[in-house]
């Protein structure tokens, strides 16, 4: 019996012909739970998103006056201008560079460090301490330790800077990260590593041909679930940076909120246009990621 | 082949795309390292070496562009010593600022509410003693209102220097509202009682009333206190005196919040309504409501969101009536006195010189006095009356100016007045109190508990 | 010949004492741990230090040995705390993990209006804490929210006046958002079963039903490992929404540990206690993860795909 991996499911085409429930005798295509769930899902989901385009495009005198979900009477762009004008490209910028420099490097570390600890634990205390390690440090509140960080940076002469984010983002990613990888790497055949070592690849070797293959799944998994994290992460950018070209989206809707309440609408503008760019992103991406999440042995 | 031929299937199909992946995955690390780097401006003394003064405030309009202006004006006029300025979200800044202030990395100029939450500073020896000062520069010190100076003096020395608008709070109501049942404004707490049921009756809710914000709660207790016992029961919690809140008018006063509560005097669900987003003020604008309590910071946006509700002269502006039978002075009032400016005491010597020469040229000029009257605030200067007449809405200025300045006691804010940490008791408690989940006597017991804390 | 391989290739295969593999795999955590002790442990250390003394953020830090702790551990709010974390927690994941495995099934369906469908449930994602909690407060205004605007008085409650109503928001709105998050990944896991494990049960007459819950879940047992750890983790230290969205109330309806330490904190400024609160969560996190590890791979012998 040959065990070949196979790609070709998750060759970038969005079609499961084989895989999946769908095709087995036709039961699946009345998928009626299923189907009731999605379509009340997409109830749920599009009222709010509704409400916030609408309400961006209304202008801040009168939206309290019509009903919140009737498109505006008067529709404007006068919100839209205002968030442009404010440096909202800058922003945009320093969070996309912000979330992948985080993220990268904490998945790439992560994943050395999960293999380490699944092939190596067995045998080294160290690896076994520092796997304890990475546990202890699955809950700790960022805003417990945001003070400490914060003198750290002050120290490391990093303060005001998109490193400062950066460098505490990966810290705090690797925990999770580990943990999440290394569960999937303990689901790779022993057998497997053997071959490899049989064949004479090294370590190092064996990571990258025979482990991140097989861990694309949880890899890409890790990785969105910190971009989407960094990507909205708040109390970071506000204790260690300061000035209005460090700041990231988050912080963006400041312009916005002031001492006398919140200019709904201008905020709500600033919140489509930090996510239309990601959506399309998501959009034109999508059955990448999904092959990413989509690698099976086929046996 | 052997046994484990297929291995090197595996090997043959994957090692082009994970070498490639690896190094994509690298040079993005890398690019990512090098873009962030790039960001760094220096050193992590905020405020740079030397002379530059730093100045740190809230954002949004129209105090932004106001604070902004005056640093420009200053900057111009004196190009050797300049002020580089941030902006901060109101509660972000408060984080912000403790933050800075802890590591030793306070701006020179620390933007600020007095009270309890500048003593906190005070005992951190981390804000200047400007009393001598002032001392020297009487000019500064004498054209400003008194009564700003309360809230900026702990232990009798003053620790930060007011500026801004006076901001007292008032009770705001819908002029067609009471034209709908055919009475006027209410003279007394009986009177508002007895307005109760005759707007529920019309389906106008009497009071509006953001809940979630629960510091708008507060705003009630602290004028029913005030009328019904007088400035000096809160006083003596704000002295630290043992049990000061088992004062008979204290109870009293609770007791007679949750009736109104219980008598539906508020709009239903307050306690989701949220004051950031000026749902309150929306209700008396859309006609759902007959009255507010509120600061007269609400002016300005209420004329901007209302449509023509202020326009239309529908607003009409009052102080908060007496409590038949109480002590307190009906001419008192509550609020925020002023904005205060601070001069961090790590800041450089010609540092702390600039930010010296800031108040005393820069801060309230004619130019700033006259932005502020324009977004309704009245500027603390004596004598901004006389621009009064120059100034958008007229009328409402010269109420918050007669209101302000005729009030026997102005007195803070509570959630101001107190150290941060009797603050959170305080409100907590009152959130609670609003929604009847505790009985005014264990109010007064949790907050009996809570003094000099 | 051929007989021969076989036999020498088993004696090599046997386990060989890992000590080597040990040896050249250590460096590999290191960067790791590198990064996680400057910015993770060392301000842990601090955080623990900071626990047993007095500490209002600004002045001189005072040691102040067990009172922060005794103050802690006798406040009714901390076992109101952990109990409110536990709630939040449980019921986020009761809802979430179905309707994400549902949603997932259904998304990988083929029809094509799927894909739009999966874009737009992407949405909620990427908007910020401050940007739901915005969105949300409008919505559940009983004026000029839900209710008013549809017309449906049962829309315009006292969403977030009401405790238990309150604690039902925030666990809507955080499943709002990281539904589609983890249908993506169901969707993912669900694409990968082979079709044959469905063909085989179908000829032996199972029905759609025993299908679900005998092929279905079982293979999907590591993904749902996976989403229930993120889940489950991450609602443990899940903060920002909470804050901007409830700031734990109403009273303290919705005070989860991480918001209670906040409160502590950075509003009453009360850091020695807050430090505790900070060990106490750390401790409740290590605590999970390792039960985690126990429900899930800890069996190394069973891969998903034995025997097939």
């Amino acid at each position: 019996m040959s065990t070949t991996l196979s790609t070709e499911r998750g060759a970038g085409v969005e079609t499961p012909p084989e895989s999946g429930p769908f095709r087995a005798g036709g039961g699946w295509r009345r998928n009626w739970l299923g189907g009731a769930a999605g379509w009340l899902w997409l109830a749920i989901v599009v009222v709010p998103i509704y409400w916030i385009v609408i309400t961006s495009l209304k202008s801040r005198t009168t939206y309290y006056a019509q009903n919140p979900f009737a498109p505006p009477t008067d529709p404007t762009l006068e919100n839209y201008r205002s968030v442009v004008e404010s440096d909202f490209a800058r922003y945009f910028f320093n969070s996309v560079v912000v979330t992948l420099g985080s993220v990268l490097p904490a998945v790439l570390v992560s994943f050395m460090a999960a293999y380490a600890i699944v092939r190596g634990g067995a045998a080294s205390r160290f690896l076994r301490g520092v796997n304890v390690l990475f546990l202890m440090g699955l809950a700790i509140p960022l805003q417990a330790t945001i003070i400490p960080v914060y003198l750290i940076i002050i120290r490391l002469k990093m303060y005001d800077t998109l490193l400062a984010i950066i460098l505490p983002s990966i810290a705090f990613a690797v925990p999770l990260s580990v943990l999440v990888l290394a569960n999937f790497i303990r689901d790779v055949p022993k057998e497997l590593f053997e071959s490899m070592r049989m064949d004479g690849a090294t370590e190092w070797g064996t990571l990258w041909h025979l482990a991140f293959p097989l861990t694309r799944p949880a890899l890409v998994t890790v990785s969105i679930y910190n971009g989407l994290t960094i990507w909205n992460g708040f109390l970071l950018p506000l204790i260690l940076t300061q000035s209005p070209d460090q700041r990231t989206l988050p912080l963006a809707l400041w312009t916005f909120q002031g001492e006398y309440g919140v200019n709904v609408p201008a905020v709500l503008a600033s919140v489509v246009l930090a996510t239309l760019p990601i959506v399309v992103l998501y959009a034109l991406g999508r059955r990448q990621l999904l092959s990413g999440l989509t690698v099976g042995f086929g046996r | 082949m052997g046994p484990h031929g297929t291995t090197t299937e595996v090997s043959v199909a994957y090692s082009p795309m994970s070498r490639r992946h690896f190094l994509t995955l690298a040079a993005g690390a890398g690019a990512g390292m090098t873009l962030a780097a790039c960001g760094s401006s220096g050193p992590g003394q905020s405020g740079g070496g030397g002379g530059e003064a730093s100045y740190w405030f809230l954002t949004a309009a129209p105090g932004e562009q106001i604070r902004t202006n005056a640093v420009n004006r200053f900057n111009k006029a004196n190009s050797d010593t300049q002020i580089k300025h941030t902006a901060f979200e109101n509660d972000a800044y408060k984080t912000k600022i403790r933050t800075a202030i802890g590591a030793g990395q306070a701006p020179t100029i620390i933007w600020g509410w007095g009270g309890g939450g500048l003593k906190s500073w005070v005992e951190a020896g981390a804000v200047d003693d400007l009393t001598d000062w002032f001392g020297q520069n009487a000019a500064v010190k004498d054209r400003l209102f008194p009564s700003s100076f309360g809230a900026a003096t702990v232990n009798g020395k003053i620790y930060a220097m007011p500026c801004e608008t006076v901001e007292p709070i008032v009770l705001f109501y819908d002029k067609r509202a009471f034209e709908k049942i055919k009475a006027e404004p209410p003279q007394s707490w009986g009177d508002i009682m007895d307005l109760v049921p005759k707007f529920n009756a019309k389906g106008i809710a009497p009071f509006s009333l953001a809940g979630q914000s629960r510091w708008t709660n507060m705003m009630w207790l602290e004028f029913l206190f005030d009328r019904i016992g007088g400035p000096e029961v809160f006083q003596a919690v704000f002295d630290g005196q043992k049990d000061a809140w088992s004062h008979p008018a204290s109870l009293d006063a609770l007791t007679k919040v949750q009736e109104l509560v219980r008598a539906n005097g508020f709009i239903k669900g307050f306690s989701s309504v949220v004051a950031d987003a000026n749902a309150d003020q929306a209700l008396l604008t859309t006609g759902r409501a007959a009255m507010m309590v509120h600061g007269t910071w609400t002016y300005g946006s209420m004329e901007q969101e209302g449509g023509d509700f202020v326009s239309g002269g529908n607003l009409g502006y009052m102080n908060f009536p007496p409590v038949d039978g109480g002590k307190g002075d009906p001419s008192d009032t509550v609020g925020n006195p002023a904005q205060y400016l601070s001069i961090s005491s790590k800041a450089t010597p010609e540092q702390k010189e600039t930010a010296k020469k800031f108040f005393s040229t820069a801060v309230l000029s004619d130019e700033e006095q006259s932005e502020w009257l324009n977004t309704g605030g009245v500027p603390i200067v004596k004598g901004a009356e006389t621009k009064i007449a120059g100034a958008k809405d007229p009328e409402f200025l010269k109420f918050i100016y007669d209101t302000a300045s005729n009030a026997k006691v102005f007195a803070q804010s509570w959630d101001q007045a107190l150290s941060p940490t009797a603050a959170a008791t305080l409100l907590d408690n009152i959130a609670k109190l609003f929604q009847l989940s505790i009985s005014p006597q264990q109010y007064i017991d949790n907050m009996n508990q809570a003094i000099g804390k | 010949m051929t007989g021969l391989a076989p036999p020498a290739a088993q004696v090599r295969a046997a386990p060989k004492p890992a000590g080597g593999r040990g040896g050249s795999l250590w460096w590999m955590a290191l960067p790791a741990l590198a990064i996680f002790a400057v910015f993770g442990i060392v301000p842990l250390v601090g955080v623990l230090v900071l626990s047993f003394t007095r500490w209002d953020g600004i002045g001189a830090i005072h040691p102040a040995g067990f009172e922060s702790w005794r103050a802690v551990l006798t406040d009714p709010g901390l076992p109101h705390a952990l109990w409110v974390t536990f709630l939040v927690m449980a019921l986020s994941w009761a809802f979430q993990t179905p309707m994400s495995l549902l949603i997932g099934v259904f998304l990988a369906g083929r029809q094509r209006y799927r894909e739009l469908l999966a874009v737009i449930y992407f949405i909620p994602l990427l908007l910020s804490s401050a940007a739901l909690a915005i969105t949300y407060k409008a919505l559940l205004d009983p004026n000029f929210g839900l209710g008013a605007g549809f017309g449906i008085p049962f829309l315009a409650q006292d969403w977030l006046g009401r405790g238990n109503l309150a604690l039902g928001v925030v666990v809507f709105v955080v499943s709002w958002q990281f539904i589609p998050f983890h249908a993506l990944i169901y969707q993912g896991g669900v694409r990968q079963i082979p079709i044959t494990l469905y063909e085989a049960a179908q000829i032996d007459g199972a029905g759609r039903l025993r299908q679900f819950f005998s092929i279905t879940l079982p293979q999907l047992k590591y993904t749902v490992i996976t989403s229930s750890t993120l889940m489950v983790v991450g609602s443990l230290t899940f903060f920002d929404l909470i804050f901007v969205l409830t700031e734990g109330g109403p009273g303290d309806a919705t005070r989860v540990l991480a918001l209670d330490m906040y409160k502590r904190g950075f509003q009453a400024y009360l850091m020695g206690p807050a430090s505790a609160i900070a060990v106490i969560l750390v401790l409740v996190g290590l605590a999970l993860a390792l039960l985690l590890r126990r429900l899930g791979g800890r069996d190394q012998s069973t891969s998903q795909m034995e025997g097939m």
